[in-house]
C-alpha cells in the first residue's frame, strides 16, 4: 500500500545539526584513515600528515554548529553531566577526548616524535574517533520519537558514511601535494572498496526502514527527494565511484578527476545526513481502531488563511 | 504514595477544542505550542466512515524518554510522577523532541505574534508573553506540567476542568478507590501506544 505522506516531520533539527554530524563523521574518518595510514606506514603514509590536519579543526567547527544550534548556547558547558543516560552528554565527552587526543597527535606528528609513545596515541586516538563516528549515528537511533531514525542500521550508516567522506577529504588534499601519484591509487583503491560498502548499507537501511510501517513514511519521503537520489546517491556516491575506479586503474592518476571524485563524495555527505535529519517523521498513534497523526503543515502562515491578510 | 494521572473517555470526547483552548489561556503558551491538543482520526469508507477525537498530551510516562536523554538533568520526574523542565538546566538541544513518541514537547526561538507582521503585541500579548517568560521562556523545552500550580491549589488541570463532556478525570493511580483507577478498572483503559514501553500515565477508555 502507497505510503501517506502527511505526518508531522521533525523541523527542530535542520542544517546546523547535519553540518555538526557531518564534520564529526569527516573529522573522525579523516583521522582513522590518517591515524591508520600511519601505524602501517608504506606508500600511505603520506595521507597521515593531512588527515592530521582534518580531524580537530573540522571537529570544532562542528561543536561550534551544534552550540549555535543550541536555544540556550550559554549553558552549552552543561551537556556533559548526565552520562549515565544521554546521548549528547556521552557524546560530549567522547568528541572532547578525541579533540584532545587529535590535537595531541598532530603536535607529536610536527615534531617528529617516533616511538611507542605516538603508537599509544594512535591508537586510543582511533578508537575514540570510532566512537564519534558512531556516536554520530547513535544519537538519532536513540531518538525513540522518530521512527525513521530508530533502525538499529543508522549508526552502521553514520560510520561508514564518516569513514568514506574522511577518506574522500584526505584524497583531496594528497592530491594537492607532489608527487602524489602511488598514494593516490592505493587511497582510490581503499576507497572504492568503503564507497561499495556504503552503497550496500544505504540500500539495506533504506529496505528495512520501508518494510517497517512506522518509519515507512520517512523511507518513502526521503526517496521522493531529488536532492537524495540525484545528489546523493547518483551523484555523490556512485560517480565518485566511478572516478576512484577510473583512477585506481589508470596508468598515470588524474588529479582533476580525484578532486573531482572527492568533492562530490563530500557533498553527498552531507546531503546524506540533511536528508535522514529533515524526512523524520513523528509516529503514528494507534486507539481504539483509528490511527491518530500530526499532519505536517509549513511553518510560514499562509497569507489569506484566517488572520493573515493576502499580501 | 500520590502518583498523578488521567484517564480520557474517548466515547464522550466530541473534539470541541476547549481543552486546547483552557491550556493556552491557563498556561500562556506562544503562537503555535499546544501542550494539550485534540487529533482527528477517521476509519472506514463512505457511507461507513467513521471519524474520532483524540485528545493527547504530555502523557507523564513512569519511563519517560525525554527524561532519558535529557544531557543535562533539566528533565526531572517528581515523586507524584509529574514529568518537569528545569528551565535554568535546559540548554535547548532539543533532544527530549526527538525522544518524546508522543510528540508533546516543544520549544520555541522566540515569541512571536498572532497577528501580520508589523503590528505590535497587544497589551493581552504583552501579559502573556511576560507569564510565559516567567514560567518557561523561549530557547528551552516545554511541555505539559498538568497544571502542577492548580494542583497544588487543589484544583483540576485546566483540560480538565474545562471539559463540557466531562470526558477527562484526573486524580491518584495509586489509590484504588480514585476515579481514576475505577474508570481504567472497569472500562479497561489502555495508554497510547503501550509498546513503546514508556508507560504513561494517561489513559484512554476506548471509543466503540
Amino acid at each position: 500500500m502507497e505510503p501517506k505522506v502527511n505526518g508531522q516531520l521533525q523541523t527542530e533539527w535542520g542544517w546546523l545539526i547535519a553540518i555538526y554530524l557531518f564534520l564529526g563523521g569527516v573529522g573522525a574518518g579523516a583521522y582513522t584513515i590518517a591515524a591508520f595510514n600511519g601505524l602501517i606506514g608504506g606508500d600511505l603514509a603520506a595521507s597521515t600528515a593531512v588527515g592530521l590536519w582534518i580531524g580537530f579543526p573540522a571537529l570544532l567547527i562542528g561543536s561550534g554548529c551544534l552550540v549555535a544550534d543550541l536555544g540556550a548556547p550559554q549553558k552549552a558547558m552543561l551537556a556533559g553531566i548526565k552520562v549515565g543516560s544521554s546521548w549528547i552528554a556521552r557524546g560530549f565527552w567522547i568528541i572532547s577526548i578525541f579533540m584532545i587526543l587529535s590535537l595531541i597527535h598532530l603536535i607529536m606528528h610536527l615534531s617528529d616524535a617516533t616511538g611507542g609513545a605516538i603508537t599509544v596515541v594512535s591508537i586510543l586516538g582511533i578508537i575514540f574517533a570510532i566512537g564519534t563516528m558512531a556516536y554520530t549515528g547513535v544519537l538519532l537511533s536513540a531518538s525513540k520519537g522518530i521512527p525513521f531514525w530508530r533502525a538499529g542500521v543508522v549508526p552502521m550508516v553514520f560510520v561508514i558514511s564518516a569513514i568514506v567522506t574522511g577518506h574522500f577529504l584526505v584524497m583531496l588534499l594528497v592530491s594537492f601535494g607532489s608527487d602524489a601519484g602511488a598514494s593516490l591509487q592505493k587511497l582510490a583503491g581503499e576507497g572504492i572498496i568503503i564507497v561499495v560498502l556504503e552503497v550496500l548499507v544505504i540500500l539495506f537501511f533504506l529496505q528495512s526502514a520501508y518494510k517497517i510501517p512506522d518509519s515507512r513514511e520517512s523511507a518513502a519521503r526521503i526517496l521522493r527527494r531529488p536532492s537524495f537520489v540525484i545528489g546523493y546517491f547518483v551523484v555523490g556516491l556512485i560517480l565518485p565511484f566511478v572516478l576512484m575506479l577510473a583512477v585506481y586503474r589508470a596508468e598515470v592518476p588524474s588529479t582533476g578527476l580525484v578532486i573531482l571524485g572527492a568533492l562530490l563524495g563530500l557533498a553527498g555527505g552531507l546531503i546524506l545526513r540533511q536528508a535522514i535529519l529533515i524526512t523524520g517523521a513523528l509516529p503514528t498513534w494507534n486507539m481504539g481502531g483509528f490511527q491518530f497523526r500530526r499532519i505536517h503543515r509549513p511553518k510560514e502562515p499562509k497569507p489569506g488563511i484566517g488572520l493573515m491578510p493576502p499580501k | 504514595m500520590t502518583r498523578y494521572g488521567m484517564v480520557i473517555d474517548l466515547k464522550r470526547c466530541y473534539g470541541c477544542y476547549g481543552c486546547m483552548m483552557a491550556c493556552k489561556t491557563a498556561n500562556h503558551t506562544p503562537p503555535g505550542v499546544f501542550w494539550s491538543r485534540v487529533l482527528k482520526g477517521e476509519t472506514g469508507t463512505f457511507p461507513n466512515a467513521v471519524r474520532q477525537a483524540l485528545p493527547v498530551l504530555c502523557m507523564h510516562c513512569d519511563k519517560p524518554s525525554c527524561e532519558e536523554v535529557c544531557p543535562t538533568g533539566a528533565t526531572y520526574q517528581q515523586d507524584d510522577g509529574i514529568v518537569l523542565v528545569d528551565k535554568d538546566k535546559c540548554i535547548g538541544c532539543k533532544y527530549c523532541m526527538m525522544a518524546c513518541p508522543y510528540g508533546a514537547r516543544y520549544s520555541v526561538e522566540e515569541w512571536e505574534s498572532y497577528f501580520p507582521d508589523g503590528l505590535e503585541l497587544t497589551p493581552y500579548e504583552e501579559f502573556t508573553k511576560k507569564a510565559w517568560e516567567e514560567k518557561s521562556g523561549c530557547g528551552v523545552a516545554t511541555k505539559c506540567d498538568f497544571c502542577k500550580d492548580r494542583i497544588d491549589d487543589g484544583r483540576d488541570p485546566a483540560c480538565v476542568e474545562v471539559c463540557a463532556a466531562k470526558a477527562r478525570t484526573f486524580g491518584d493511580l495509586d489509590d484504588e478507590n480514585s476515579e481514576v483507577s475505577i474508570l481504567i478498572k472497569k472500562y479497561r483503559g489502555t495508554p497510547l501506544n503501550p509498546e513503546l514501553g514508556n508507560e504513561p500515565r494517561v489513559y484512554y477508555l476506548n471509543p466503540r
